[in-house]
């Protein structure tokens, strides 16, 4: 052994002395090295990817096609003016063919149909992930550098939002994420920008609380502030977590602040209403109005019912005082000028019946635990210092208590955050999409001391709101003019003159939209004027009906008088009219049996229009479009004609397909269905 | 054969362009021997005459030597690296990948370069720790010590400034935390830590100042040192050896203060 040990050493002073032998094997351990460097090369993770694609495509049916598409080595998409340098069809080789969607195996599986081209976008604008990268790990999972993870598929919908910022078909994750950062009122706190110089403004309408007092009492805001959903499930309200004593004092102060108002409440009938009330009455009224297009309530099954439009009325007997309710439903733009509720012109018999009906809608059960000591100076104080804390002003006017700018975070760009500037709790995937997930579910998870409130959201709701904070980006900032979409925006139109002063009252624009104005519930009145004829509007505001069987009719009775309507009637007609055609160019009536005969045959073969409209309502079953029994008494021939040419130039959107008929075949159907005044059927088979 | 192609050198040798390039002419003499190294502006700088004991292994470890080469090494690869590097804020990084993923061999060259650099650290403090403990910075060497501490400090910071370059965020808050332990110096502090990052921020203008520090201003500033550094080597008597050392014994006494000029 020793001199084993002792020859070793001696063979190693013997190597080292010696310049010529050592010379010799640095040489040699030189070109090993060289020859080391093309092998990685050669070994690397791609080229074996490429090797086990060809060995998959060997033996299929079009193994020919593929082979002649295959090229080796490395492959990339180069897009300049997005920054974009994508080397992933390196590995996703059979990317583009649509042969292989068979193939379930990554990374071969061919990309499923997309609206854009591969070589427009390249990967990684919408997958993230690092685009230059050859190895998976590094194009997929590295981010200590500030690289972008891949982002999972559930939340792929939010790179359409970096360019596109309005709601798309296909994105309704998206869609339903953006539209709740307003709904819940997330950028009353949060400003978030857009990239063409607009911000996401909040749509939820809170409450002014100025003359709360004459609406409510100070336990039913205990209550709400310590639960709102235990009020309602619906609550667009979050919980804020209070304790008891916060929960009182706030209540305390608001009650405190509020200031009467005239007119808030109106004495009751001597008779009193409530219980003494005919239920079966309110009931009726309560439908008849359509409440339930706009506000929801319990049924027995506990399931909510009705429209978001307005708060849910399951226990709003609890909650609002019968002097203030009755005072609401005869003028509800007295309490709050910006409410979306119109004012419905009900009798003192009907408002009777109906704030009975709704007063009844409580549970007493719900403030029978709440006693509040009368509070002290201190502690309505103390409310005014929490309501500032919390930024309750964000959102709801209070007096006193200036609107804070800016209360949380900017999230204008809160989608490319890197992972290195997040703070995870414990166990946490690290991601930004779990890291917002988090923060909505439970946003005082990450400290007592955050002030952001909990909302109630299911799994489904977070998911939309992360997709929609991922869809701000960096990249939605930086890409070239020609590739934003702006989202079409609100425009201030309103209605003019004494015809606008009643379509403010009656809050038309809540549901109908006019001039790129209002709501999306019922149909777009810009060219009401040109579409259909004066005594059938005259009719219809009269004693509004359903115009497809497929729905149920949600235009509410409001009890205009005559005057009134006419002057509507007029204003409609003269005011929205489209500019591309004279309402009068053809006329009403004189179309000659043929036209009506050939129109016809027209209607029923040549373009089938019976499988989604009714003429004659015996024979036919469509039950999609509208009902055209009577069409010749409702629509203009000229609107009937070039809605037929072109139905989305008329009304975008509509589904009603275009058919590019000639003008004789357009004519003969308008001179069909001009001829179906009465609902008889005429002309028809 | 090799009488033809001898002749061919000969022959080559005598003529006008050879002669005015290698001007000591030939010959094996002494004097021709050191005329062939003091006429050479590569070689003029080391000694004219080196004693065979002093290249051997027991005398240097070739420690100072090995530093050279890892520089020289270096040198190559940061140039062949510069081909591909651009030292901006919305290239560098995915330069650095390009080099590491698409580019032919640019993993090793990288590599090549990185383990150098560590390789040249270790080896010039091994190296001054080696002139250190067998007291080789004694006079006549005291300056040439000097020199080469400078060397020393140039090295590590051509080290430091390298690593901001694939501007990745080890690159960032390593850089961020050093240039804040400049601030810390008394009275001028913030001034140093402005001029080194050209601003208050680890942005562009620090990747760019960086950059030229570690390509120019601080490989230039070497070369200078290490020109200087072999001159006083050849100065000051050429390879220590000690007197102690086997082979001295019977080697001549050095004539260090004759070759002091």
């Amino acid at each position: 052994m020793q001199t084993h040990k002792s020859g070793f050493i001696s063979s190693i002073k013997a190597f080292v002395c010696d310049p010529f032998r050592m010379f010799g094997v640095v040489s040699l351990v030189l070109l090993l090295l060289l020859t080391i460097a093309p092998a990685k090369d050669y070994f690397s993770e791609w080229h074996g990817y490429q090797r086990q694609y060809l060995n998959i495509i060997r033996n299929r049916g079009d193994a020919i096609t593929l082979r002649r598409h295959f090229e080796g080595g490395l492959h990339q998409i180069w897009i300049p003016q997005l920054g974009v340098v994508d080397r992933c069809e390196t590995c996703h080789v059979g990317l583009t063919e649509t042969s292989l969607a068979d193939v379930k195996e990554q990374p071969f599986r061919a990309h499923p149909a997309m609206p854009h081209k591969l070589t427009e976008f390249g990967c990684v604008v919408c997958h993230r992930g690092q685009g230059g990268a050859t190895t998976v790990n590094e194009a997929h999972h590295s981010e200590m550098a500030g690289e972008e993870p891949i982002l999972p598929a559930r939340y792929m919908e939010s790179s359409c939002g970096q360019c596109h910022q309005g709601p798309l078909e296909g994105t309704p994750k998206l869609n339903r994420g953006r539209a709740m950062l307003s709904r819940y009122g997330c950028v009353s706190c949060h400003s978030i920008s857009l990239p063409d110089g607009t911000k996401l403004e909040a749509t939820d309408n809170p409450p002014p609380l100025t003359h709360i007092a004459d609406k409510t009492t100070r336990e039913w805001i205990y209550a709400w502030l310590k639960d709102p959903t235990s009020y309602s499930t619906s609550a667009t309200m979050p919980n804020f977590a209070l304790s008891d004593a916060d929960a009182s004092d706030i209540s305390a102060f608001l009650i405190a602040n509020s200031v009467p108002q005239p007119g808030d409440q109106v004495a009751l009938p001597a008779q009193g209403h409530g219980p003494a009330a005919d239920p079966a009455a309110g009931a009726s009224l309560y439908g008849e109005s359509f409440c339930a297009s706009c506000h929801a309530a319990q049924n027995a099954a506990g399931n909510l019912v009705g429209g978001d439009l307005g708060p849910e009325l399951t226990n709003v007997g609890t909650k609002v005082k019968p002097e203030w309710l009755l005072a609401w439903m005869r003028d509800p733009q007295k309490y709050d000028p910006a409410t979306p509720m119109p004012q419905y012109r009900w009798t003192d018999a009907q408002l009777k019946v109906i704030a009975g009906y709704v007063q009844n809608k409580s549970n007493p059960d719900l403030l029978s635990n709440v006693h509040l000591q009368p509070a002290t100076r201190a502690q309505i104080a103390h409310g005014k210092q929490l309501v500032t804390e919390y930024g309750c002003a964000s959102c709801h006017e209070i007096r006193g208590v200036p609107k804070p700018d800016n209360f949380g975070p900017n999230l204008s760009r809160i989608g490319s955050k890197p992972v290195v500037q997040l703070v995870f709790l414990p166990d946490m995937e690290h991601s930004l999409p779990a890291y917002l997930t988090q923060k909505i579910r439970e946003p005082r998870s990450f400290g007592s001391t955050f002030r952001m409130p909990r909302y109630n959201f299911t799994p489904s709701q977070v998911e939309a709101v992360t997709t929609a904070l991922l869809s701000l980006t960096d990249r939605s900032y930086s890409l070239p003019l020609n590739l934003q979409v702006a989202a079409v925006r609100e425009t201030k139109y309103q209605p003019a003159g004494q015809a606008g002063q009643i379509m403010t009252n009656l809050n038309c624009l809540s549901c109908h939209r006019i001039n790129g104005h209002g709501g999306d519930m019922a149909p777009d009145l810009s060219w009401e004027g040109s579409s259909v004829q004066r005594p059938w509007l005259d009719e219809f505001l009269k004693n509004p009906n359903t115009l497809r069987p497929a729905l149920i009719r949600r235009m509410p009775k409001f009890n205009l008088t005559d005057a009134e309507r006419t002057t509507l009637t007029d204003y409609m007609m003269t005011v929205y009219q489209t500019s591309s055609f004279q309402r009068d160019e053809m006329p009403l009536t004189g179309y000659t049996p043929e036209q009506v005969e050939k129109g016809r045959q027209l209607f029923y073969s040549k373009y089938a229009c019976q499988s989604c409209h009714m003429v004659n309502p015996n024979e036919d079953k469509g039950y999609i479009g509208p009902t055209l029994t009577k069409v010749g008494a409702r629509l203009n021939a000229a609107w009937i004609f070039h809605y037929l040419k072109d139905p989305q130039a008329m009304r975008p959107g509509t589904i009603e397909p275009n058919q590019h008929m000639s003008d004789d075949d357009a004519r003969a159907l308008t001179a069909f269905l001009m001829a179906q005044k009465t609902g008889a059927g005429q002309g028809a088979k | 054969m090799p009488s033809t192609i001898d002749t061919y050198f000969e022959k080559l040798e005598r003529t006008r362009m050879w002669r005015s390039i290698f001007r000591s002419g030939r010959g094996s003499s002494t004097l021709h021997n050191a005329l062939a190294i003091q006429q050479n502006v590569f070689l003029h700088l080391f000694p004219t005459k080196v004693r065979k004991r002093m290249v051997g292994l027991g005398a240097t470890w070739y420690l100072g030597t090995l530093t050279l080469g890892t520089f020289l090494l270096l040198v190559i690869t940061g140039i062949l690296l510069m081909l591909y590097y651009h030292p901006s804020v919305p290239q560098a990084y995915s330069d650095v990948k390009d080099l590491r993923f698409v580019v032919s061999s640019g993993l090793f060259l990288r590599n090549l370069h990185r383990w150098a650099a560590h390789a040249m650290v270790f080896l010039a403090f091994a190296h001054m720790f080696r002139v250190f403990y067998r007291g080789a910075y004694r006079a006549p060497r005291e300056f040439n010590w000097v020199v080469g501490v400078v060397l020393l400090l140039v090295t590590l910071l051509l080290s430091y400034t390298g690593y901001l370059l694939p501007w990745d965020q080890l690159a960032y808050w390593a850089i961020t935390v050093g240039t804040n332990i400049s601030s810390a110096v008394p009275l001028i502090g913030d001034k140093i830590h402005f001029l080194l990052l050209g601003g208050n921020q680890v942005n562009a203008n620090a990747l760019l100042r960086f950059y030229v520090l570690h390509c120019v201003i601080l490989p230039l500033t070497a070369v200078v040192f290490l020109a200087v550094h072999f001159w006083r080597i050849r100065k000051d008597g050429g390879l220590y050896v000690r007197e102690s050392e086997p082979g001295t014994a019977s080697a001549q006494p050095q004539p260090a203060s004759e070759e002091r000029k």
